[in-house]
């Protein structure tokens, strides 16, 4: 008897199935549920760009029309991957544009994006939705004005914090005056001025626009006249909030902003002056985000806007909102699920520091559903991670950067592995963490044994001996990406606990104690994996007792990659390319 | 290990060690305490603390502020021997690679840090103290904040 379940009965279900987990979940169970399932997987993620082919994915999902891929690690976003590292779209949108013609959308993040690859794409998908490139580099805004031009049914463009070659604003007269389905368009990180008049032209005809993230260039007299045009804004990024307004046209620009019923999130406000501040208060008890992490006023200031905003689940602001000023989001921000807090430098030559460790325990008190924490303080101490760790287990990402590296408790100078043993062991939810400050091997005997769910790590500066990853790498059962860098272990942790790395996405090691006699045998042992040596200074025949400069591992099905600088090694690599001598036994 | 200023011997005695250092500065001096740096010296500002380039950015601009430098930092430039000078904005350059560059293109002849030779022009620079420096040692962000002039040497005649 037949018990197979009908393809179409089985493509019908799966129309349902939308996780992708769910999905690979579904394609293991047997050869025809795998069928089905490629055949109708529409949205595909690839969180390592150099784990699989293009062609092998193009392959197995012919019916894709969303494409996610992840390129440079984590830690490119600090300057810690040198220039040229990797990271290529072009095979992919090469590979897309011959098996997938009807891609629909592309998100990227960490990618090197080519003006070619943005006309390419331009060119081969005649129904081409949505761009969004998140910390991306590689193009100019021509390329932009090829997007523009050539995408007749665009939904979103959006530039997250990508370096664009600034050739300058006339890519956006380039959307033609038959676009009309814009739903959202980011160019905040762009330089150059827009044409005020472009721009108002392409907001009269995108009754659909949800989302409008302006560059700095756009100044607070054009937002007014913008703002009129699109009231039906659920995101607002500003430009410059610093021109001098006279008071026609305050008063107008106010009234702009009481018209924005919908908008839930608001961000940008660049340079923003104090006696602007009252302009926004419309739109505060609406907003469910802000973002102030480039409003450099002070607290009193920020006190004004926040406490306003008593809907607020996500709040991104510079440390001069000091403790007193997160006392006040304790108070008045009672929905608040994620907090980030950054640097300003204000804190690091004065003695007397106005943010301290107490403004996150204001926080963590009174907030019952926050569960996302980056908090960057001059120092901290163990009372209050435990503190806080009672007060939230519920948290899911703590992210704590101490900016003095190997700062001790600074009441009681211990190192600060008791309080991170009090955040693994409460939330036991965690699967983000990142350490900093004094931490000796215990800490990471701490995280080894409770941080059951971490899937991310991220460590700098910290721990004492090869114990430390040997803890980590053998405890942490979720662990999926670990960056480390300038600690002091390597080569015997790594190689004892080498079959784990086949169970992670990627280890990033960066001003370790790794050696290059290491690597190799590490190479030899695992050839699922991709040991890269990123070495800017290689020697010509270099020992093995010799550290590098950094590592990078990850899991691979598609061998090593053909597009390696000079400066990255792989046990693959030709003697004749001509960094390594290395005679393989 | 001696506990020694962690920067070339070239600019040790403008920096006072009995004043707190910025923390890029103290990044240096314990890394080089505890265990070897791998990283340049040089370029271990641009990397922590952990904050994505646009802020870093802003920040540069928003610390100069505070300590009472407009955002553009213009410096005059000499060529030893010519008596007119040039004027550059250094808020304008990513840092001492950035520099050279431009100065070796305005100057028309090719401008490096380092020792003096017979065959170079180095680049010095005079720092908030009146001492004149080589230029290169210490971190960018702390050459902005210290640098008042800039002087290129001629190759030394043997």
């Amino acid at each position: 008897m037949d018990l197979r379940l009908p393809s179409k009965v089985l493509e019908h279900i799966l129309s349902f199935v939308d996780s992708n987990e769910d999905r690979n979940s579904v394609s293991l169970v047997c050869k025809s549920w795998f069928e089905t399932e490629r055949r109708t997987r529409k949205r595909v993620i690839v969180r390592n760009c150099y784990a699989v082919t293009p062609a092998a994915v193009a392959r197995r999902f012919p019916e894709m029309k969303s494409l996610t891929l992840k390129g440079k690690p984590h830690f490119a976003d600090y300057n810690l991957v040198p220039d040229g590292w990797g990271g290529y779209v072009w095979p992919w949108i090469e590979a897309m544009a011959a098996k997938c013609p009807s891609l629909e959308e592309l998100r990227l993040k960490r990618m090197v994006v080519t003006d070619e690859c943005l006309e390419k794409i331009a060119a081969s998908f005649k129904d081409f939705k949505v761009l969004v490139l998140t910390s991306c580099e590689g193009f100019s805004t021509d390329g932009l004005a090829a997007i523009a031009v050539a995408c007749r049914n665009l939904r979103e463009l959006e530039l997250r914090e990508c370096i664009v070659e600034d050739i300058g604003g006339d890519w956006l007269s380039y959307f033609p005056e038959t676009l009309t389905s814009l739903v959202s368009l980011d160019f905040s990180c762009l330089d150059s001025e827009v044409k005020l008049s472009d721009l108002e032209r392409l907001l009269s005809r995108s009754p659909n626009l949800k989302s409008l993230k302006l560059n700095r260039a756009v100044s607070l007299d054009a937002l007014g006249s913008l703002l009129r045009l699109a009231p039906q804004l659920v995101e607002l990024g500003t430009g410059s909030f610093s021109d001098k307004l006279d008071q026609e046209a305050v008063a107008k620009l106010s009234q702009a902003f009481s018209e924005l019923k919908e908008l839930k999130s608001l961000s940008g406000l660049w340079d923003v002056l104090p006696e602007y501040i009252p302009l926004l208060y419309s739109v505060c008890p609406g907003l469910t985000s802000l973002n102030l992490s480039y409003a450099t006023v002070q607290m009193s200031d920020l006190v004004e806007l926040i406490t306003r905003c008593s809907n607020l689940q996500k709040l991104w602001v510079m440390d001069l909102i000091e403790d007193k000023g997160l006392e006040v989001v304790a108070s008045s921000c009672k929905e608040l699920r994620e907090l980030r807090v950054f640097p300003s430098g204000a804190g690091l030559d004065e003695t007397n520091v106005a943010m301290t460790e107490q403004g996150l325990v204001y926080v963590s008190e009174a907030c019952p559903n926050l569960e996302s924490v980056l908090y960057f303080c001059v120092q901290f101490t163990n009372t209050a991670m435990v503190t806080i760790a009672r007060n939230r287990p519920n948290l899911k990402c703590f992210r704590l950067c101490v900016m003095e590296p190997f700062a001790p408790d600074h009441k009681t100078q211990k190192p600060l592995d008791e309080g991170f043993k009090a955040i693994v062991e409460r939330c036991k939810d965690l699967q983000r963490l990142s350490v900093s400050g004094l931490l000796t091997d215990k800490a990471f005997e701490y995280i080894g044994t409770h941080g059951k769910k971490l899937r991310m790590l991220s460590i700098a500066f910290a721990g004492d001996s090869d114990l430390m990853l040997h803890h980590l790498l053998s405890g942490c059962e979720s662990l999926n990406k670990l960056e480390i860098r300038d600690c002091p272990f390597g080569d015997t942790a790594l190689l004892e606990n080498a079959a784990k790395l086949k169970t992670m996405r990627s280890l990033w090691m960066s001003s370790c104690c790794v050696s290059f006699g290491a690597c190799k045998l590490l190479s030899q042992k695992m050839p699922k994996l991709n040991v890269e040596v990123i070495d800017e200074h290689p020697l010509e025949t270099r020992p093995d007792s010799s550290p590098v400069e950094r590592i990078y591992i990850y899991r691979t099905l598609a061998g090593p990659r053909l597009d390696m600088p000079e400066f990255v090694w792989t046990i693959h690599k030709n003697p004749e390319i001509g960094v390594s001598h290395l005679a393989i036994k | 290990m001696e506990n020694s200023n962690s920067y070339s011997p070239y600019s040790s005695s403008s920096v006072d060690s009995t004043k707190p250092l910025p923390s890029e500065s103290s990044v240096n001096l314990s890394l080089s305490l505890t265990f070897p740096s791998t990283s340049s010296q040089r370029e271990t500002s641009q990397d922590w603390p952990p904050i994505k380039p646009r802020l870093r950015d802003t920040l540069k601009s928003l610390r100069l502020r505070q300590r009472g430098y407009n955002t553009a930092l213009f410096v005059k430039v000499y060529m030893e021997g010519v008596p007119i000078g040039r004027k550059l904005d250094l808020s304008t350059f990513s840092g001492y690679e950035s520099l050279l560059e431009n100065l070796s293109g305005m100057f028309d002849t090719s401008v490096i840090c380092g020792t003096r030779d017979s065959k170079h022009h180095v680049l010095t620079y005079q720092d908030k103290d009146g001492d004149w420096m080589m230029v290169g040692d210490i971190p960018w962000d702390m050459f902005l904040e210290t640098v008042r002039r800039l002087k290129i040497t001629r190759p030394e005649r043997c």
